[in-house]
């Protein structure tokens, strides 16, 4: 039988912890428990959890300094943040925090980013070269997308903004990031580019309908395509 | 003191018997030379007291004691001696000499000591301004000053003195008050009282020696700090006399600038302990807002967390669990209203302007409140093609979710809830529309009030600060909010329901080139 995968769930609130533990034990992982930095740092040592829970609000220590070291241990870092706190989440994710969760949380959301976590542990490379989700097939390697049968033309722009999205499939990635990484260094708070490119594959992928895009916004913070890759 | 003892003049008689003293041991000493046979120049010994006469006790004990000086010279030494009567013309001279000598040293004299009570009057002045600017500088409050006010000026200028202020201070105040008073009593009648309110009115002094109202007893002076009276101080003789002298204005005239400057510090001094309060106010705010955000968001998150763990084994089941998390989750929104009004009224807001797809925000707000939408049809009508807007995208995300929820709560149980954006003018309207009761006519203003709900036979409760946050929020981005009833536009009519637009002016938008 295979090891369950190792949580570490750091939060100074015991209830918090005890609802997370009950969730992700019932999903099959085993849980570690931490209220507060030091615990969770020495947990982090002897357990080495594949996926950590890091409330940012630690009574020791600025949460965000553990992101660093957590992901020197070898974990993902997921941060479970307050719903306002915008220039905070972009802050763990700027210091490499895979993604974040926001209080309340919903148990059901919490085990869907840990198994985008672990998916993306688990097979980088696999994930990036083809993915698929409703008709659309988006095939990195050979840089086509296509809906249904037919092949979907996207501008340059927009194809590497879908690219890096479906690399990071299930996950938040921030608009400094997808700037930089499509447009380059010094285009960072060029948000219009990022509308605009969004705006043009939605009308080329989904067309008019009602139903919410796929390429979806977090306010303030940037971009996720939601889809579901978890097994 | 000063090195040139000055002359008190008002004991003349002293001058007279040390002048006379003088002439007698003059007159012993010529006695003794001329007993030696020299007295040839006796009568320059009379120079002595003459001088000294002239010099320190002025012209007319000057003069009496050169005729004195100049008779005892003529009766003992002059020949005939014994006798007033003068043999040789050439003593005449030394006579006149001894009197023109009184003359002119009093002259000198008294310049000398013109000048010396000069010295002395500044000097004593600027000690007094000097020891009064010491004890200012102890005074923190504008109550200590008043008394100290009042004791240093009867002291130093040998006056009653009256302090008037108003009170309370901070109102420029229609009614004056005794603030200190020496003596105790200070006796005002009212004439006097009148006199003391022109001065303050008017910032200039009334009373006896000034422009005005000079049939006062009591003259009264302002006491000013950075060009506004403060307080009025007013002087008067115990004799009922003229209140002060001349020579002694000018002292006063400093003494009152000295607590002018004194005034002015405090005053400054009042306003940072006024900020160091407000800094205290904002900081207690902080921290209740801090403590509304952690002591009682925690709990709930913990509810919430709960309620949406519990899996439910039969529909009774998860008809109860669907209501508690429905109202959990309308405490938390409640809650984060509390924090976002508090924000707004502390001037708390933080707004970062980037262009915004309203697509994506109204997806995004709906999203967030799928739960709360549960039973409502949802129309959608926002053209992709729309100009992006910009926006705070936190800012505009509350907007929308206290809009949408806003008709939700109001718009009937399974009412249509519309958001649509058009063009209206050169700008932009986000409206969210519902089928509830609408609004009363002349309520669209007040709905956007604090704690203001909508009367209608649907009242679902809520905070009532959804709207006013919208305001507060569109407000910091530059936009405005409307509220109507669907009857009252053109497309609707005879429908029922509320509509409310958020107005985004023309440079809050950003035509792109969809073309990529």
């Amino acid at each position: 039988m295979r090891e369950a995968v190792r949580v570490l769930v750091i939060d100074d609130e015991a209830p918090i912890r005890a609802i997370l533990r009950d969730a992700l034990e019932q999903a099959g992982y085993r849980v570690i428990e931490a209220g507060d930095a030091t615990a969770a740092l020495a947990a982090a040592r002897e357990e080495t959890p594949q996926v950590v829970l890091l409330d940012l609000g630690l009574p020791d220590r600025d949460g965000l300094d553990l992101i660093a070291p957590l992901r020197k241990a070898g974990a993902t870092v997921l941060v479970v943040s307050a719903r306002d706190a915008t220039a905070q989440k972009v802050a763990a994710l700027d210091r490499g925090a895979d993604d974040y969760v926001t209080k309340p949380f919903d148990t059901d959301e919490v085990l869907a980013r840990v198994r985008t976590a672990l998916r993306h542990r688990a097979s980088p490379d696999m994930l990036a070269a083809a993915l698929r989700f409703d008709d659309v097939e988006i095939d990195l390697a050979a840089r086509v997308v296509r809906k249904g049968a037919a092949e979907v033309h996207l501008a340059p722009k927009e194809f590497a903004l879908l690219a890096e999205l479906a690399a990071n499939a299930g996950k938040v990635v921030t608009h400094a990031h997808l700037l930089r990484t499509i447009w380059g260094p010094g285009h960072e708070t060029d948000v219009e580019y990022l509308r605009v490119a969004a705006r043009g594959i939605r009308r080329k992928l989904e067309g008019e309908t009602d139903t919410p895009s796929r390429i979806r916004n977090e306010p303030g913070v940037g971009y996720r395509l939601a889809v579901a890759i978890g097994g | 003191m000063a090195a040139f003892e000055p002359v008190d003049t008002r004991t003349p008689a002293l001058g007279w018997v040390l002048s006379l003293v003088l002439i007698a041991c003059v007159t012993l000493a010529g006695e003794t030379l001329a007993a030696h046979g020299n007295d040839a120049d006796i009568s320059m010994l009379y120079l002595i007291p003459v001088i000294y006469a002239g010099t320190r006790h002025g012209l007319g004990t000057g003069l009496t004691t050169g005729l004195f000086a100049a008779l005892a010279y003529d009766f003992l030494f002059v020949a005939p001696l014994y006798s007033f009567a003068i043999a040789d013309p050439s003593h005449v001279v030394s006579m006149v000499i001894l009197i023109g000598t009184a003359v002119v040293c009093s002259h000198l004299g008294g310049q000398v000591r013109r000048q010396a009570r000069l010295a002395q009057a500044n000097a004593d002045r600027n000690g007094a301004l000097a020891g009064f600017a010491r004890m200012l500088m102890g005074i923190n409050r504008r109550a200590d000053l008043w008394p100290l006010l009042a004791r240093e000026i009867a002291r130093l200028l040998d006056v009653r003195t009256v302090v008037l202020a108003p009170d309370p201070p901070d109102e420029g105040g229609r009614r004056l008050v005794v603030k200190a008073a020496v003596p105790m009593r200070a006796g005002l009648d009212l004439i006097d009282g009148v006199a003391a309110r022109w001065a303050f009115d008017t910032a200039r002094p009334t009373g006896p020696g000034s422009d005005s109202m000079a049939v006062s007893e009591w003259y009264f002076q302002p006491v000013c700090g950075g060009n506004v009276a403060h307080a009025v101080l007013g002087v008067a003789r115990e004799d009922a006399g003229m209140p002060l002298g001349g020579e002694q204005m000018p002292l006063l005239a400093s003494l009152l600038d000295q607590a002018g400057l004194a005034l002015a510090r405090i005053a400054a001094e009042e306003d940072m302990v006024a900020l160091g309060k407000v800094q205290e106010r904002d900081r207690l705010r902080a921290a209740l807002l801090s403590s509304i955000g952690h002591d009682l968001r925690t709990p709930l998150t913990t509810v919430l967390g709960m309620l949406r763990a519990i899996r439910p084994e039969t529909e009774g089941q998860r008809a109860q669990l669907d209501i508690a998390r429905g109202e959990a989750e309308r405490l938390d929104r409640f809650v984060a209203n509390l924090i976002d009004m508090v924000r707004i009224e502390t001037g708390g807001l933080e707004r970062a302007l980037e262009p915004v797809d309203l697509n994506e925000a109204v997806a995004a707000a709906l999203d967030d409140l799928r739960r709360v939408l549960g039973g409502h049809r949802l129309v959608v009508e926002v053209p992709r093609d729309l100009p992006l807007v910009l926006a705070d995208p936190v800012l505009l995300h509350h907007c929308l979710i206290n809009l949408v929820d806003n008709a939700a709560k109001y718009g009937g149980a399974d009412g249509t809830v519309t958001v649509r954006a058009r063009p209206a003018g050169e700008g932009l309207a986000l409206a969210v529309i519902d089928e509830g009761p609408g609004i009363r006519p002349g309520e669209e203003l007040r709905v956007f009030g604090m704690f203001t709900r909508l009367e209608g036979s649907d009242r679902s409760g809520g905070t009532g600060l959804g709207l006013a946050i919208v305001k507060g929020f569109a407000q910091a981005m530059g936009m405005e909010v409307a509220a109507a009833n669907r009857s009252s536009s053109n497309q609707a009519q005879g429908s029922r329901g509320a509509v409310f637009t958020l107005l985004i002016p023309p440079e809050n938008l950003r035509r792109v080139d969809s073309a990529t």
